[in-house]
């Protein structure tokens, strides 16, 4: 046999565990309470934070007075906005909206003399127990010329308008626009035009655990070791870095298992550079944990929607137009402003129109900033094309679905261009619709439909169709298409790997464990994967944008395969057969050809240290592997029309709702639904089903009731789950769940993001069912939250 | 000691543990704290998502809604003392069906679906969801929860550990695969 | 957390528990709102006076009388045979508390009563059943009939030196009740809530129907609905009407974030009359 055969690569290895319903790596630890959440963890001589927040929406400070507070039982220090600037510089953005020709104004952990929204921190108190802590902030005494505040959109575009930023000469953070300007000149020669608008409220991402971080600072080391829930530990602590002064190799971040991130514990946060700049200045460790009241100030995507639509009798869409501005609330160093600038590059979703044009504004006013929730802004696009998809229905007189399938991206026209420059991947949108349509029985549940209306009752059916953009490398940013793993096995023939892609709850951890049993010829259950530390992980961005498993895992896969390959040369030489004979399974290495030849996996590690000269002396030692994977699809250069191509992969779905809507009341019903979903190849398909349902229902609640609601005065409202509303397990019929599989082209593993799925198609879905259950009796809504008031309100506007 | 302060002295997962506890602290607070069982979690402080569940002299609590002073005396059991050195049937379930996916709702959960299938041996599904409809969770979409919990039932049919291919809908009809 | 320090009795008796009492003072039944309201900074009482050990934990019969503890949870509600017989009512209302098991074990019915919130099931069915409230003050007992018990929202006329040491009520078990809420998914606290109480043409003291609606006005607002029986029947129209009539009077109509005063008068004559025909189709003395 010839050297290039025992070197050559094997195809990619049959499954026995990527593709399974494998449990949660580690679950027992979760169910005996052994996991540590970040607000779980103490450190000696811990000290604790209570914030100070503005009371105001807009104010400046005149003067502040701490010693009354200093001098109240178990405090330590406190710390004022002037002090904090004096020993920290601004928070670096993640997102900068100036890369983009926009405006941006400093964020700092402390407000220094303008405050910009209620809840805005204003000064820190660090004190023994969170008791004392929060006893003294009451201390503190603030003088504030309250200012002219801002608080939606019509006030802040107004020609005489407070201004949030001064200097700012306007409330507008950024402006652009996507596709051909051409919508008029198309619109001349369609059969029709339509026009809708749609309002949709803000809501908030809302995980089980809030935010917590610990900093400790080392006073001999000058270093920080961090802990909090960050999506994004490494870019984290570049972000402290920036913002304490210091080297960034002298900061450790961990971010142990978090509860739930939604977009919310993406970094940005002023409280993350809050805790370093205390336990620095006061030389004790330091632990803030969030109240529920201060994570519900976090929300967004409160925007309002316009739109146009150029269409034929036979319901294709020949043009698009949208236009829409969003409330950003007050700056912010997080993500937030990304969503709309996301969504209007998500435009027109998964519909082939490539004359579509979307212009964008996007506001500053003075309520909390927004901060990044799935599905970070694609929701917009997904939301406006259904509703636009069925209003073309109703004028037409098609039937929904039959109006989605004539204007769906054909699944042979993929790779496909979209007009914004989006090149999406691949997808079999026709067949995933009629899947569900399958799913719900959709032609009994029409006739049904028509007998109940007969009978007084108003069902609505609606359909949701998605397409998300996921896996986005945005430049110079750190939200990038690529990521890095380790792949170690130690002589005793235990593997590890570490990854710099994050699990805030979705499980990639426990999808790493499959693919390097795959690759390793372990079980999954014999790899240990560590997340989250920078001092042991290699670099990574973490978890954001739906890419965690798609190039987290194929980074994993990258790394796995050169240790399989490593195994095997060992193998093979202690076997004495070619290496492309040996089979890496059930902890052994076996020759394929001959199964009384194996050894255990243990045995041919310890080869591989000891005894390398021997059986493989070509392979460089130590059987360990750091590599990266890079997504090929992104296109950073303009084209020739001045697109660029951020997203690399293109997941789907359409979710079918069928409701009930109780005319006297206003009242929404779930009855039954159902979705069908293709992200792709599934490594655990238990897992990507986790995701969509969790998406449903959160996409449900932002559709029925979850509402972020301000008063007059810009002060929190809806500030405990009594107000905002979640949905219960009572409250809904379980979802039924059926996948397509169209791979990726360009994903090692044929994966595409599923992190963000299922919530803007039901979101959708709701709309277009409510707005059927409303049809015949003459009512229509255009807003969301479909609150049971707005709903009634419809109605009786109807009757009279 | 500290007037501001109690001792309290409570059986916890079984031994009796005391504590010189800040009388300010509610019990999820003091139990976390100076009893160092970090099972109970704090998810709103104001009784609504049952992320502090614990089982209190014999019934479910939200312990965010109790003082640490109040539980002087009693009995408590938390995540930490569910299982006994090996996961109960409903542990197990969870784990089998995904019913947890950040874990963070996992404690809370547990209480109440044991409280259930301890009064209610064989629960209709729609006794199950009203049974968790005291605790939230933002991860599940609450389905898989259902189905743990309709598994772990002494009631039910489903014994024996098998991983279903495709999620059932609540009356038995298979989602079609596709692809 | 909480950070302002108190004190902490445990009185063993009402009595007792009335003689703590003062301006500073926070009395607390389960304490499902009041710990809350601690944890925020909303009361910073000196003293928390819990009346877990004070006996005040029954549900007997005392003749035609059905006495009710005031820390009585939801729990020991549902499980009271005699609740369920003479007052099935109350038990259906149990039922529907929102929150889960959690509450209901620890959720008590005095503390719901004394609280008087508008969003709170307890008011609206206490007044419905015509119950008496028993208050305790360190100069005496008093009793109360519940209609003159609620003033406004969370306020009643309790003394601030007075706690709520029982609930009395006479045996609806001959009686027809129906129990309608609304609320905005299981999150939401009630919206607007109807207890409905029917008496047969053939009882003692003759046809008598009428609605107490909660969630609608401060405090709970009864409805008589006996114009608008017709042959023994309750002519629905008539009853909305008569409901929206009443609600119209209201001079200051209850709303909060989750639902305005507008919605609540547009639903109210519906789930009042959903609970009048669930009282209508019931048999005497079954649950609602």
């Amino acid at each position: 046999m010839s050297l290039e055969a025992d070197l050559a690569r094997p195809a990619q290895p049959a499954s026995a565990y990527v593709g399974d319903r494998q449990r949660k790596h580690n679950g027992n630890s979760f169910l005996t309470g052994e996991v540590m959440y970040t607000a779980d963890l103490t450190l000696p001589n811990l000290a604790h934070v209570a914030i100070l927040r503005s009371p105001h929406a807009h104010a400046h400070v005149r003067r502040m007075d701490t010693r009354a507070a200093e001098s109240m039982p178990g405090v330590v220090g406190v710390l004022t906005g002037a002090q904090a600037a004096a020993i920290s510089d601004p928070i670096p953005f993640l997102l900068d909206p100036a890369g983009l020709g926009g405006k941006n104004a400093p964020v700092r952990c402390l407000a220094g003399d303008e405050v910009v929204y209620a809840g805005q921190p204003v000064a820190a108190v660090l004190a023994d127990t969170p008791a004392d802590a929060a006893a003294a902030a009451r201390a503190i005494d603030v003088d504030y010329e309250v200012l002219p505040a801002v608080l939606d959109i019509k006030t802040a575009l107004a020609a005489d308008a407070a201004l949030v930023y001064p200097d700012w000469g306007d409330n507008v953070m950024l402006a652009g626009a996507f596709g051909p300007d051409d919508f008029e000149t198309q619109a001349a020669t369609a059969d029709h035009v339509l026009e809708g608008e749609l309002r949709i409220q803000r809501s908030t991402p809302s995980p089980m655990e809030t935010r917590a971080y610990i900093a400790d600072w080392d006073q001999r080391r000058s270093a920080l070791t961090w802990y909090g829930t960050t999506q994004n530990p490494h870019p984290q602590r570049f972000v402290l870095a920036k913002a304490l002064r210091i080297p960034e190799h002298s900061i450790r971040v961990i971010a142990p298992p978090a509860g739930g991130a939604f977009g919310l514990k993406m970094h940005g946060h002023p409280e993350e550079t809050l805790v370093a700049v205390l336990s620095r200045q006061f030389g004790r460790p330091v632990k803030w944990v969030e109240s529920r009241a201060e994570c519900l100030l976090q929300g967004g995507r409160e925007q309002l929607q316009r739109f146009r639509v150029a269409y034929d009798n036979d319901g294709r869409v020949r043009a698009f137009y949208d236009e829409f501005t969003a409330d950003h609330g007050a700056m912010a160093a997080g993500a937030g402003w990304g969503m709309a600038f996301v969504g209007a590059n998500s435009f027109p979703s998964g519909y082939d129109i490539q004359h579509c044009r979307v212009e964008y504004k996007i506001v500053v006013t003075n309520k909390p900033p927004s901060v990044g929730m799935k599905p970070f802004g694609k929701d917009s696009a997904v939301v406006v094309l259904e509703r636009a998809m069925d209003l073309v229905a109703e004028a037409t007189g098609l039937d929904p679905a039959e109006v989605r399938r004539r204007n769906f991206v054909a699944a042979d026209l993929f790779p496909y261009t979209a007009a914004s420059g989006m090149v999406l991947d691949s997808g079999s949108y026709h067949s995933v619709l009629e899947n569900a349509l399958t799913m719900i029985d959709y032609d009994r549940r029409r006739t049904d439909q028509q007998v109940a209306r007969l009978a007084g009752r108003a069902i609505g059916i609606g359909i949701g169709f998605e397409m998300l953009a996921e896996g986005a490398d945005v430049p110079a940013s750190f939200v990038t298409a690529y990521d890095s793993a380790t792949v170690r096995v130690d002589p005793s023939g235990h593997v590890t790997v570490l990854t710099g892609a994050t699990s805030p709850g979705g499980g990639n951890d426990t999808a790493f464990a499959q693919i390097v049993a795959d690759r390793v010829g372990v079980g999954p259950a014999d790899v240990e994967v560590v997340q989250g530390d920078t001092a042991l992980c290699p670099y990574g961005t973490g978890n954001l944008s739906s890419r965690g498993l798609v190039v987290g895992g194929g980074a994993v896969a990258l790394a796995a395969d050169d240790i399989g390959e490593k195994l095997r040369a060992i193998a093979a030489g202690m076997l004495q057969v070619g290496r492309g004979e040996i089979e890496l399974r059930d902890g052994f290495a076996t020759a394929s050809g001959d199964p009384s030849k194996a050894l255990p996996l243990a045995v041919v590690a310890n080869a591989a240290y000891t005894l390398g000269y021997v059986f493989a002396p070509d392979i460089e030692p130590a059987l360990e592997s750091t590599r990266a994977f890079k997504m090929p699809n992104v296109r950073q250069v303009p084209d020739d029309q001045g697109r660029y191509s951020m997203y690399t992969t293109f997941s789907n779905a359409v979710y079918v709702s069928v409701i009930e809507l109780c005319t006297e009341t206003g009242v929404v019903e779930v009855i039954d639904h159902a979705i069908v979903h293709d992200c792709g190849t599934q490594v655990n398909p238990l897992f990507v089903e986790g995701q969509v349902r969790g998406g449903v229902v959160m996409g449900i609640g932002a559709a029925i009731g979850e509402t972020i609601v301000y008063d007059s005065t810009g002060h929190l409202s809806s500030d405990s789950f009594k107000q905002y509303l979640l949905r219960r397990a009572i409250d809904l019929p379980s979802l039924a769940v059926g996948h397509e599989v169209t791979p990726s082209p360009f994903s090692n593993l044929g994966a595409k993001g599923v992190g963000e799925s299922g919530y803007a198609a039901a979101e959708a879905s709701l709309m277009g069912a409510v707005n059927d259950a409303l049809n015949p009796l003459g009512a229509r809504v255009d807003d969301f939250p479909l609150s049971a008031e707005r709903l009634l309100r419809s109605i009786q506007a109807a009757r009279s | 000691m500290n007037p501001g302060s109690d001792e309290l002295v409570i059986t916890l997962n079984g031994a009796r543990r005391d504590a010189t506890v800040d009388r300010r602290k509610l019990l999820v607070e003091a139990l976390r704290e100076d009893f160092e069982t970090t099972g109970p979690k704090v998810g709103c402080a104001t009784g609504d998502c049952g992320a502090c569940t614990v089982l209190m002299d014999g019934e479910i609590r939200k312990s965010c809604l109790e003082l640490a002073v109040a539980a002087n005396g009693s009995v408590i059991t938390t995540l930490e003392g569910i299982s006994d050195g090996q996961l109960t049937p409903l542990q197990e379930a969870f784990w089998d069906e995904y019913a947890f996916q950040c874990g963070f709702c996992l404690s809370g959960m547990l209480f109440s679906a044991q409280d259930l299938i301890d009064r209610v041996p064989n629960p209709t599904d729609l006794e199950i969801r009203s049974a968790i409809s005291g605790n939230l969770c933002r991860c599940t979409g609450y389905d898989t929860i259902v189905n743990a919990i309709r598994r772990a039932a002494p009631g039910s049919s489903a014994t024996t550990r098998h991983r279903p291919s495709i999620e059932e809908s609540e009356d038995g009809k298979s989602a079609s695969p596709s692809s | 957390m909480i950070s302002a320090s108190f004190r902490y009795e445990t009185p063993s008796s009402a009595a007792e528990a009335a003689g703590l009492l003062n301006a500073g003072a926070q009395v607390m039944g389960g304490g499902t709102w009041v710990v809350p309201a601690l944890n925020h900074g909303v009361r910073q009482p000196k003293v928390i006076i819990d009346l877990r050990r004070a006996g005040l934990g029954g549900i007997e019969r005392d003749g035609d009388t059905v006495r009710v503890g005031a820390t009585c949870t939801y729990a020991d509600v549902l499980t009271s045979s005699l609740v369920a017989t003479e007052l099935p009512l109350l038990k259906t209302m149990a039922l529907g508390v929102t929150g889960g098991r959690q509450i209901l074990n620890q959720g008590t019915i005095g503390g719901s009563v004394a609280a008087a919130r508008p969003s709170s099931d307890a008011p609206a069915v206490v007044v419905a059943l015509g119950g008496r409230v028993v208050v305790l003050g360190p100069d005496g007992g008093r009793i109360v009939d519940a209609d003159t018990f609620f003033v406004g929202p969370e306020r009643t006329v309790l003394g601030s030196n007075e706690i709520v040491v029982a609930l009395e009520f006479s045996s609806a078990r001959g009686l027809h009740v129906g129990y309608s809420k609304l609320k905005h998914g299981a999150s939401s606290w009630p919206i607007v809530t109807a207890a409905a109480v029917l008496r047969d043409a053939d009882a003692a003291g003759g046809p008598a129907v009428a609605v107490t609606l909660g969630g609608i006005a401060g405090a709970p607002l009864s409805v008589d609905l006996g114009d608008c029986l017709v042959d023994g029947q309750v002519e629905e129209n008539r009853a909305r009407t008569a409901i929206a009539e009443q609600v119209d009077l209201i001079e200051a109509p209850w709303s909060d974030v989750i639902a305005s005063a507008e919605y609540r008068r547009a639903v109210a004559p519906v789930v009042g009359v959903r609970a009048v025909r669930m009282a209508a189709g019931s048999t005497a003395g079954d649950p609602a």
